[in-house]
Formats: C-alpha cells, structure tokens, sequence
C-alpha cells in the first residue's frame, strides 16, 4: 500500500495493513451467517470486491480497517479500524471477529487499541458506531466501550442504530478506561480461576 | 500517488496512468449515469459508486492490475477508464473500456484498450485476455471485432447476469 499504515500492538494483537494473503479469512467470515449485521452473507465476488474496497479505503482516506492478528500465532482474528465510504455522516469505529474466534474479548482489546489511535495519533475528536439494532453483540460491545446512543445523529440509511463513542479526554485516564483496562485483563488472565470442578 | 504499481503508458494522443483522488467525481457521475453505464454496471446510489472507485484502487494491489485512468494528453481531463479486470468469480482476465460523457466518437476507447492490450501482453506475460460484454451492447461489441475479438460464448455473470464473452487475438498475432 502507498499509504502509510502503522502496526498497531496490544498484549495479544497485532493489528496489520489488509494484504492480498489476509482474504481467505474474510472471505469465509463474510459468506457466513456471521456477516448477517454488515451486509452479508456475500457471494465470493462480493466479498472480494469488499476486500479490494477495504484497501482502496486506506488510500484514499488515509485511514480504515486494520487486519487484527493473534500476536502468538499469527493468525488473524478479525478486523477492526475506521470507516467511512461516501454517504456515511461520519467516520466510524467499526470491527468484525471471525466466528470462530468470539468470545475472547478481541473485538473489545482491538478496537480499544484503534480507538486511541484516532483519538491521541490522529486529533479526532469523536466517532461513532453504526449497529443494526439486532446485532445485540456489538451493541453490547459498544457499550463495554463507553459509547452511548446518540438519538440525534444522522444514521446511514434509517435502519441503522447510532453509538457515540466518549470524547477522547473521557478516556485519558478515566474511570471508564480503567474499566476497559481491566476487562481486557480479565480476558487476557482471569482474575478467578476455579480450581478443578465443583462438588454438589 | 495511490496505486504505485501502476505503470504510466502512452499513445498519440492519450496518457494511461492509475487511479487518483481527483478521478473520484468524474467515475462516480458516469457509474451514477444508468443509461452510459449500463453495460459496465451503474450505481444508484452515490455510496456504492465510491465503493467502486475505492475497489479499483484494492483490485490493482490484489492483482497487480486493474483499471487506468484515460487522461487526454492535450487537456489532461480523465477522458474514461480502460484496463484489465479479474475480480474473483471473473471467468478469467478481460479487457475493459468506458468512455465518459462528451468524448465519445473519437477512438479514444480503441485507442486506450489496444494500449492496455499490448500492456497486458508484453508486461504482464498475460497469454490470452477477452472482453466481456452485455448483451445489446452494440458499441462495445462493435469495438471488440474491430479489435479482432471474436465472440466465443454466453455465460452467467455474477454482477451482470447474461454475459457474452469475446476472445482477443493473443500475443502472437498482436505483438507481432
């Protein structure tokens, strides 16, 4: 990619530019049920052609979704990043993790790491998220990352809920990011490990 | 520049060079226009005529090729697109062409996709390339024969549904 992007690190990711090698992935996400909430599931020409996309967005913004990889493996886990193709009112926090590899707390530790990117790296000063009101997992995700729902603003097409993500100043060393800190902590080594099974 | 692999090619009168931001409006307006782009698959909504320009951008660093944008040497004003496409479910490698709004009836099409051909040929060892085209576009077709092009058969096209695919001579009798 011409555009500059910079690897991204949390304590179990690595967050990459989308390469040619990543598409399998996000191919075999988008054909399933998963994509159900972001205009899926796709036929394979869709979902290359949303792929070429994803690049052709860093270029031209400057900007977008990062390939999210396990950092002991390699593998990759999903994406998470910033969005906003022509007709969306404004840029937008966005993610999506394999269905395989839910219910880890990636999404979360992800989009935590980009967030803080945006904000400290790049001078944005807010941000939303587009949620379909049924996909309750990213809703709640959402709200595990500060972000409420903002009535005022504009969504995309109407069918879309809006999430306003906190300012960046609600996070620098805040309640709320502590919070987040620690949740991803937990997910990273639970704080309660049962000691073998439970007799009753 | 935003697709770097892009080469710059030339003809008499027309320069072939990569996708650039300022190439944004004038693609967008002529996939928006449903009547001029119904034979390369229009848009109706401005979003999916931008994903469009954004996904030329992808196809170029998935492939390592994709659509140029035609510039008029005298002018320098985006005169269309032509190029080589193979988005995944593609039947294989094909030639494409556009000509925007008001520089039709030139030969800048032919002049632009002869170019890309000896370029898809010499430079990117391609050994075969066809076209694919609508059913029921005449011009097109008529500038695939012109091209020595032959119609080789119909098939279902994932985007377009009913697709005509026409052959183009190969290396040998093209490069000479």
């Amino acid at each position: 990619m011409s555009v500059d992007v910079p690897v991204l690190e949390t304590d179990r990711l690595v967050l990459r530019a989308p390469e040619p090698q990543d598409y399998p992935d996000f191919k075999a996400t988008f054909a399933s049920y998963r994509s159900r909430f972001m205009g899926g599931p796709l036929n394979a020409y869709e979902a290359w052609m949303l792929y070429a996309a994803e690049i052709g967005h860093w270029e031209i913004r400057g900007y977008g979704m990062w390939m999210v990889h396990q950092r002991d493996t390699g593998e990759t886990v999903g994406m998470a990043g910033g969005w906003c193709p022509a007709k969306w009112p404004e840029r937008e926090i966005a993610w999506i993790i394999w269905p395989d590899k839910a219910g880890k707390g990636f999404a979360l530790e992800a989009t935590h790491r980009v967030r803080a990117h945006f904000y400290e790296d790049k001078g944005w000063e807010t941000a939303v998220s587009y949620i379909d009101p049924k996909n309750l997992d990213s809703i709640r995700l959402a709200e595990r990352l500060g972000a409420t729902k903002d009535a005022e603003a504009p969504s995309i097409d109407g069918s879309d809920a809006v999430y306003r993500h906190p300012a960046p100043a609600a996070l620098r060393g805040t309640q709320l990011a502590h919070g987040i800190d620690m949740e991803i902590a937990n997910f990273q080594d639970p704080l309660f490990k049962p000691k073998g099974w439970a007799i009753d | 520049m935003i697709v770097p692999n892009a080469p710059r090619l030339e003809t008499e009168r027309l320069i072939l060079r990569g996708p650039e931001p300022s190439d944004a409006e004038p693609m967008i307006a002529f996939l928006l226009d449903r009547e001029r782009a119904d034979g390369f698959g229009g848009y109706d909504h401005r979003g999916d005529a931008w994903r469009w320009f954004a996904l030329n951008i992808g196809h170029w660093q998935l492939r390592g090729y994709g659509y140029f944008t035609i510039e008029l040497k005298e002018t320098g004003t985006p005169a269309g697109i032509s190029g080589i496409w193979n988005p995944e479910g593609w039947p294989e490698p094909e030639i494409g062409w556009v000509v925007f709004e008001g520089f039709e009836g030139r030969g800048i099409a032919r002049e632009a996709a002869e170019r890309v051909r000896r370029y898809a040929y010499e430079d990117l060892g391609l050994t075969t390339l066809t076209s694919n085209i609508v059913p029921g576009n005449t011009r097109s077709v008529a500038l695939a024969e012109r091209m020595g092009a032959t119609y080789e058969r119909t098939y279902m096209n994932y985007s377009m549904g009913e697709d005509m695919l026409y052959r183009h001579p190969g290396p040998d009798e093209v490069l000479g």
